[in-house]
């Protein structure tokens, strides 16, 4: 086992059974179809043309790169979608980096060289970050093999495995040969891949956000800054921005639609399922700097004469968002509120005793309350929900004390 | 009712956002070297200069619509783009140019600063620390947002130049004249006048300022879409810069050379020797305008740099993120500045050296940074649809065959000279 470098390799000289020098390598190509991190070929640049050096007949690399076989039986190469070339799709492109949670820019790709009986196999290992690789490859040539090695090796290597490495790619239909899917990508918290794509060229979080899962998308947008969000969902196809929109939170979706041009939101809107179209098209209706415009739809409600256990029946089929869960509302006929009880005594109570044994004063606003006012609720009541009530006193949505949070930090 | 809201509050704040890189970037331009040069064209040979600024201005805005379309159509920095498209060791001597060029920019600008301040009695050795850590400070500490609106604002003073022109009373139709007609051929063949041509486009097109336009569009999440309105800011930017431009040749055209003393050596000379030519408040004026333009362009340069190699190298960078984020990004910052104005700071120094020195490196790396520009702009993998038109490319190969005709008679002159 060896570590070789994808600079070390690009433009050494390739010598076929006979021994003599036929050419440089100009390309290494991983199929992923095949092997996900083997590499397949070389791509040699002899005299007259390109041509395919396939991995099992490599013998060794270093100091030339020597093969079994003999010139004329190597194949002329021709571009093909389906293969990753590592200088062209890798080498100074911008990858992400899952576990570091950044953008960061390859400098150099580690390979792995392992000789088995009958031929060398060559394995991405890693792709160089730091210093190391830049150096490496900015004295290539210049300073001497060994007075370089020597050199490198002072310095603290900064690799990221190759597990750990998202591609971007913007083309669909390669994206998909290449079997890119941002796995690693959408296993990190949704505020992470947002401050992620913050960082990225907008045709590459197009490409981010067509791949992700739906779900994963729509909670990664809702944290993205509302001026990217806008030009990501300006980017979609309607029926793809459409389905991350009904993913997201309503009170989300409808900030989100708000910011858009109207003919834009209209078409999205078309495309949504009716009932979510619906609680986003009255949500739209609101001012945004009102509690209105803060308010979600999506909250825990139960008739006023429940017990604690009907409550955590309705807890079990709730599918909004945890921070909506904290208080259960009390409501009588036409959704009037009529209580609330937190959480915790719901928990901590028998399941047969009646909510409104529990239910406390009950803290409310009128849906046209300025925001400003909202905050100083949650604040002198110490709330981490506060009801929002239409013109006849029914709950028309709450307010979650994370919403208050981002309303605090956008006016400061 | 139901779009309420997508008031003409945003409305608003979506046009303030496109207006703003182009014509800061344009603003900057008339630095201290380059109000220096303004000046001392205007002393020297009074209107007879007046018709490059036609074609500066022609020049100076098909290259910068260029970087501005380059960053909303890709959405990536210059230094990014030559990064990805030529590869890590042109992209690193580039970079170490850059850095050169735009440090002895800096210490240009310092200089600016002392000798603007020096002539409201205030000694440099006071003058340029304060202005360094205070330009450190509004950059570093302030968010992006309000640094630009600090910007912006500032950009105002430069109407001081024009006022000043007013105030000198200049012969408005030999000024007409001097701009639309063509140089004589004596002109042309004469030493000093040359150079004065090499130094008037020189410090107009800079390099620095395709690294810090692009790098702005982007950092202000201009797109494709939006990026009509962003080529008027670049065009109108560049405009303005020309206007007052012209203003500072007339007024010292009006006065000083009409007066016949030629001799000044820099803007500060020209202040002072416009005190008694066109009064008290034209010297207030220039020497105001001439601090201001100096400290602007010493709190963009750096940052500009900064962002620039960080991009290229692939370092954290942006304004918008903490100094533990982006640590290489903020030294570089703290280092040029640091660096440029402790130059001021040695007794004795060349400064009229030093820069003259960094203008012919702003020159010499000038037409690599166009070319570069122009494969860029030209490669339709990268651009699609917005690679630049014909007529585009003509202007720009033509700048670019100007500006090495210039820069190679510059070092020859240089050579000369010396």
């Amino acid at each position: 086992m060896a570590l070789v470098a994808l600079s070390e390799l690009l433009g050494a000289p390739v010598r076929d059974a006979s021994g003599t020098v036929q050419g440089r390598v100009r390309e290494i190509a991983v199929a992923p179809q095949d092997h996900p991190t083997r590499v397949s070929y070389l791509v040699v640049r002899t005299g007259d043309r390109e041509r395919i050096v396939p991995a099992r007949a490599l013998k060794s690399h270093s100091p030339t790169v020597r093969a079994t076989t003999d010139a004329s039986e190597w194949e002329s190469y021709a571009p093909s979608d389906g293969v990753l070339l590592l200088k062209r799709d890798l080498l100074d492109r911008q990858i992400i980096d899952v576990h570091g949670r950044k953008v960061v820019r390859a400098n150099d790709v580690e390979l792995d060289s392992t000789p088995t009986d009958s031929h060398l196999v060559l394995t991405v290992v890693a792709v160089d970050v730091g210093a190391r690789g830049v150096i490496r490859r900015l004295a290539k040539g210049i300073v001497p093999s060994f007075t370089l090695r020597a050199l490198l090796e002072r310095i603290p290597p900064r690799v990221i495995p190759w597990p750990f490495v998202d591609l971007i790619e913007t083309d669909p239909t390669r994206r998909v040969k290449l079997k890119i899917a941002y796995e690693g990508l959408s296993k990190l918290h949704p505020a992470d891949i947002a401050d992620i794509v913050e960082d990225l060229p907008p045709a590459e979080r197009e490409a981010v956000f067509e791949t992700l899962d739906e779900e994963v998308a729509a909670e990664a947008l809702e944290e993205v800054d509302p001026r990217v969000q806008v030009s990501i969902v300006e980017s979609l196809d309607s029926d793809r921005a459409a389905d991350i929109v009904e993913e997201m939170d309503p009170d989300a979706a409808a900030d989100l639609l708000g910011g858009l041009s109207r003919d834009r939101s209209g078409e999205i809107l078309q495309e949504m399922e009716p009932s979510e179209r619906q609680e986003v098209t009255q949500l739209l209706e609101f001012s945004e700097h009102t509690a209105a415009g803060h308010m979600t739809t999506e909250f825990v409600a139960v008739p006023a004469e429940a017990v604690v256990g009907d409550a955590i029946e309705t807890l079990k089929r709730f599918e909004g968002g945890h921070e909506a869960v904290a208080t259960i509302y009390l409501t009588g006929p036409g959704q009037k509120l009529l209580g609330a009880v937190p959480l915790l005594k719901v928990a901590t109570t028998a399941p047969t005793v009646p909510l409104a044994q529990l239910a406390a004063d009950t803290i409310s606003c009128p849906y046209d309350t300025p925001e400003d006012d909202v905050a100083a609720l949650f604040d002198k009541y110490n709330l981490v929900t506060l009801a929002v009530v239409d013109d006849h006193g029914r709950l028309a949505g709450i307010i979650t004390a994370d919403d208050v949070i981002t309303m605090l930090r956008q006016t400061h | 009712v139901l779009f309420l809201r997508a008031g003409w509050k945003s409305r608003l704040l979506l046009s303030l956002a496109v207006v703003g890189p182009g014509f800061i970037t344009a603003a900057v331009d008339n630095d201290a070297g380059g109000i220096a040069i303004y000046s001392i064209a205007g002393a020297q040979f009074g209107y007879s200069l007046l018709w490059t600024m036609i074609p500066i201005t022609i020049s100076l805005v098909v290259v910068q619509e260029m970087a501005a379309r380059m960053g909303a159509v890709t959405g990536k920095g210059l230094s990014d783009l030559i990064r990805e498209e030529f590869g890590l060791r042109v992209t690193f001597l580039l970079m170490f140019a850059l850095v050169i060029t735009n440090l002895g920019n800096i210490v240009a600008e310092f200089a600016g600063v002392a000798s603007s301040l020096e002539l409201f009695r205030v000694p440099r050795y006071l003058s340029v620390p304060v202005a360094a850590a205070l330009v450190w400070v509004l950059v570093v500490k302030g968010t992006y947002r309000s640094v630009e609106k600090i910007f912006l604002l500032a950009s105002g003073i430069y109407v001081c130049y024009v006022i000043a022109g007013l105030l000198a009373q200049p012969d408005w139709r030999a000024a007409i004249v001097g701009t639309v007609s063509r140089p004589t051929a004596s002109d042309v063949r004469t030493y000093g006048y040359l150079v004065m041509v090499v130094g008037l486009v020189g410090t107009t097109i800079a390099p620095w300022m395709q690294f810090y336009l692009q790098a702005s569009i982007v950092e202000k999440g201009i797109t494709a879409r939006q990026y009509r309105a962003s080529r008027w800011d670049v065009i109108l930017g560049c405009f303005f810069t020309d206007i007052i431009a012209w203003f500072v040749i007339v007024a010292c055209a009006a006065t000083l050379h009409a007066q016949g003393r030629p001799d000044i050596k820099d803007a500060a000379d020209a202040a002072q020797a416009l005190r008694p030519l066109a009064g008290e408040y034209a010297y207030v004026l220039f020497a105001a305008g001439l601090f201001n333009a100096s400290l602007f362009a010493a709190s963009i340069l750096p940052t500009s740099t900064a962002y620039a190699v960080c991009e290229g190298l692939g370092l954290e960078s942006g304004l918008d993120k903490k100094f533990h984020e982006a640590p290489a990004f903020y030294w570089l910052y703290t280092l040029l500045i640091v660096g440029g104005a402790s130059v001021l700071l040695i007794p004795g120094v060349p400064l009229i050296h030093i820069m003259a020195l960094s203008q012919v490196v702003n020159g010499v790396v000038l037409p690599f940074v166009l070319i570069f520009m122009l494969r860029l702009t030209n490669n339709r993998d990268l651009m699609g649809s917005h690679v630049n038109s014909r007529t585009h490319n003509i202007v720009a190969w033509a700048t670019v065959a100007v500006m090495i005709t210039l820069t190679l008679a510059m070092v020859a002159t240089q050579t000369k000279g010396s």
